[in-house]
């Protein structure tokens, strides 16, 4: 029974404008955050059935009529739909108090909660062109969302975030629509069987191309990765968490992930690609954080850095590569989330993003400032926290498939991350008070609440790691190999 | 597949290869959103060509309406975007958009 | 006759991209719409024809025309006149770049036989495509939202 995750958000975004009407406040915070956490908790609850049971296939029906949905529900699957809730709720908490300072709170739930309905329909949905319809759902939402304190800068980014989506997607439905012409059907498990029986390299290489391009730049990898510094430095923070933590995981990697892995296989050509794109994200990503003197830019180009790790892991191909990469989306997607919400505590602290304006705020925001520390170490790679053992997997992987120069460039770009992080850490939090920071405060009770709340899940995971492997990531890992075995089975290699 | 296909995707690639040339050549914003079209309408014969010569053309139009629906959507938010730009800026010059350093 | 209707749609296109009079551009865009759905119209794809000129045609050549009013004055759009004098080189170009990557990637592919079709189109789209409809419902929930948040009533402090 996967229908919740996509009628709830969209059946309370549709309510909104009136609830909006009614109360401003109160009325719409609690609603939001009620139903996230619902979410959440009806998410956990079918990770666990999905890893006794198996994937579950759940087809609609309306008054006894059998309606042609089919929603698939794999360990996979079950993983984003976890990290999506947890990160919306930890957002929708956040925006309680974030968001006061404008009047159309109603309108920003209503297109979070939108963007939420999408990304759980791109997850769930098992056939090409429906994943291409919710990825535009996310994409539209995310535009306006990106836009929504109407300053020129906001605009500006979002706007050339729309065209370069727009043509990324023009290049996806023509992949799609040869796809189709080749095989006649748009059901994954189908194309992958039929697919196996087209002999021209050609054709398969161009659309593999074309997928890539297209997914590519919604997963924001180097060379497709221009908007992404813009849109997420100029976003409001919550959506620059939200976008930076999960959008670019569901309609990027997801997406990329299940359609390429389950119609082409493991093909050489596709893993050495990924490869490729995934060091050039890492060194692009990192060497650039290095010169940012706003703090959201360093995070969002660290974004395009881990998102390279991420793609590099899943370009090795083997179980443990795909492992590591799995546990460090899920990692960074909390350790990211957490980061930019408190760059947005920063923000309306001091009223600047700049770091070299800011300067031993600790004292005034102790929470802010631990949980920053908590995130940073995470996403640098410290024992013992989660993103250790994620990017330690990753490294594994490369060493174990004899890969020893990604190895070696991924270790190094691991120390260039610990650097400018530390360098975030200093400016922003030590050293001496700046003398026009003395009035500030800590951030507001539900803006501290959600921060503390990701931090204390990056120690958990950290410290019970081997639980949550074996519990989520494994079943995740799984479901993902058997796709590929079952293309490499028809493939015939 | 037949020559009647490859003659649509000639012009199909022809009009991506126009609508790419207008994005990246025009210097007004609305003649951006007119790149987008003429991608969208390429992108609209490809579907519809390959449904006539699959012999499956119910489903190509269910695929081209549901994106006719989709480019409708983003073209509201990009007009949306681009008024609010001229109210910030009154003028519609692609410079108004490098602001940014990307 | 097919190949008429797809020189026409090109034309068209062409028009749309180098018109200086911004209405003019608009105007050719929903000509270059109409091309195009003739061309359904002649595959048999009639459902989408009408779709075609009813929405693309028809509603966005509208909120061009409104983008249009709203934002411009009484300035043209510049573009460069040598852009315009080379564009004739430019397409010849683009068309001898078409012309290679179709024998290169296209010429000689062999379809694979797809499920034949039953049924006819109110089936098809309301029931073998029934997720899809929700996804249509999410997308014109987010373009209404966008729209409504991108131009709210703004108070003086936000």
């Amino acid at each position: 029974m996967s229908i919740p995750f996509i009628a709830v958000p969209l059946i309370l975004a549709s309510l909104m404008p009136l609830i909006g009407k009614i109360s401003k406040r109160v009325l719409p915070d609690v609603l939001t955050s009620a139903a996230l956490l619902g979410l959440l908790g009806y998410s956990v609850f079918a990770g666990r059935q999905t890893f006794l049971k198996g994937a579950d296939i759940w087809k609609a029906s309306w008054l006894g009529e059998a309606l042609n949905i089919t929603l698939v529900l794999d360990s996979f699957s079950v993983l984003l739909l976890l990290t999506i809730s947890l990160i919306g709720l930890s957002v929708a908490l956040y925006s309680i108090d974030y968001m006061e300072h404008f009047e159309a709170k109603a309108s920003f739930y209503a297109l979070l909660l939108v963007m939420i309905a999408g990304m759980n329909g791109l997850v769930l949905s098992n056939d090409l062109f429906t994943m291409y319809l919710f990825l535009e759902v996310a994409a539209v939402s995310s535009y306006g969302l990106i836009a929504f304190g109407l300053e020129r800068n906001e605009l500006e980014a979002s706007l050339k975030y729309l065209l370069l989506s727009t043509v990324a997607t023009a290049f996806l439905l023509l992949g799609i629509a040869i796809v189709f012409g080749l095989t006649g059907s748009l059901q994954l498990a189908a194309i992958a069987e039929a697919f196996s029986a087209v002999n021209n390299p050609a054709i398969v290489g161009f659309c593999m191309a074309l997928f890539i391009m297209g997914f590519g730049l919604k997963a924001a990898l180097v060379p497709f990765h221009a908007w992404l510094p813009d849109a997420h430095s100029s976003a409001p923070a919550p959506i620059s968490a939200m976008l930076s933590g999960v959008l670019i995981k569901v309609s990027g990697i997801y997406a990329l992930t299940r359609v390429c892995f389950t119609i082409f296989g493991t093909q050489p050509g596709l893993g050495q690609v990924l490869m490729i794109l995934g060091i050039a994200s890492i060194l692009v990503g990192a060497i650039q954080a290095l010169g940012q003197n706003d703090i959201k830019r360093m995070l969002a180009y660290s974004s395009i850095s881990q998102i390279g790790y991420i793609i590099l892991g899943l370009g090795v191909g083997t179980p443990l590569g795909i492992l590591g990469a799995m546990f460090h989306l899920f990692n960074h997607a909390i350790a990211k989330g957490l980061l930019f919400l408190n760059s947005g505590a920063l923000e309306r602290a001091t009223g600047t993003r700049e770091l070299d304006r800011m300067g031993g705020l600790a004292r005034k925001m102790p929470v802010t400032a631990g949980t920053s520390i908590i995130g940073s170490l995470s996403i640098a790679g410290v024992p013992p926290l989660n993103g250790f053992w994620s990017k330690l997997l990753i490294i594994l992987a490369l060493v174990q498939a004899k890969l020893y120069l990604p190895a070696l460039i991924a270790l190094l770009a691991g120390i260039l991350t610990l650097w400018y992080y530390l360098i975030i850490q200093r400016r922003a939090f030590f050293g001496k008070l700046n003398e026009t920071w003395n009035h500030v405060t800590e951030a507001p009770f539900w803006m501290s609440f959600s921060v503390l709340l990701l931090g204390t899940i990056c120690i958990l995971i950290g410290l019970l790691f081997p639980l949550v492997i074996l519990g989520w990531i494994q079943p995740a890992t799984d479901a993902l190999t058997a796709g590929i075995s079952q293309a490499i089975g028809l493939l015939g290699l | 597949m037949s020559d009647f296909w490859i003659l649509n995707m000639f012009f199909v690639v022809l009009l991506f290869l126009i609508g790419l040339f207008c994005l990246l050549a025009m210097k007004n914003l609305i003649k951006l959103l007119i790149g987008i079209e003429l991608l969208s309408k390429g992108i609209l014969l490809a579907l519809i060509a390959t449904g006539f010569e699959k012999n499956t053309i119910l489903t190509s139009q269910s695929l081209a309406i549901s994106f006719i629906v989709v480019e409708v959507s983003v073209l509201a938010t990009a007009m949306a975007l681009i008024i609010n730009l001229y109210r910030h800026t009154k003028s519609l010059d692609v410079k108004n958009i490098s602001n940014l350093k990307g | 006759m097919h190949t008429f209707l797809l020189l026409g749609l090109v034309s068209c296109s062409i028009l749309a991209v180098f018109s200086s009079d911004l209405l003019k551009a608009a105007i050719s865009l929903a000509g270059a719409s109409i091309f195009l759905a003739m061309l359904f119209f002649e595959m048999g794809a009639t459902y989408a024809g009408v779709f075609e000129i009813s929405v693309v045609a028809g509603l966005i050549t509208v909120l061009f025309i409104a983008t249009i009013s709203l934002t411009t004055k009484e300035e043209e759009t510049k573009h460069s006149k040598r852009l315009r004098l080379l564009f004739p080189l430019i397409l010849i170009g683009l068309i001898l770049i078409d012309f290679l990557f179709m024998r290169q990637y296209l010429g000689g592919l062999a379809p694979l036989a797809g499920p034949a079709e039953t049924g006819e189109f109110g089936q098809i789209f309301w029931g073998g495509r029934t997720f899809d409809l929700v996804a249509q419902i999410a997308i014109i929930l987010s373009g209404v939202f966008c729209v409504l948040a991108l131009f709210r009533k703004r108070s003086g402090d936000e």
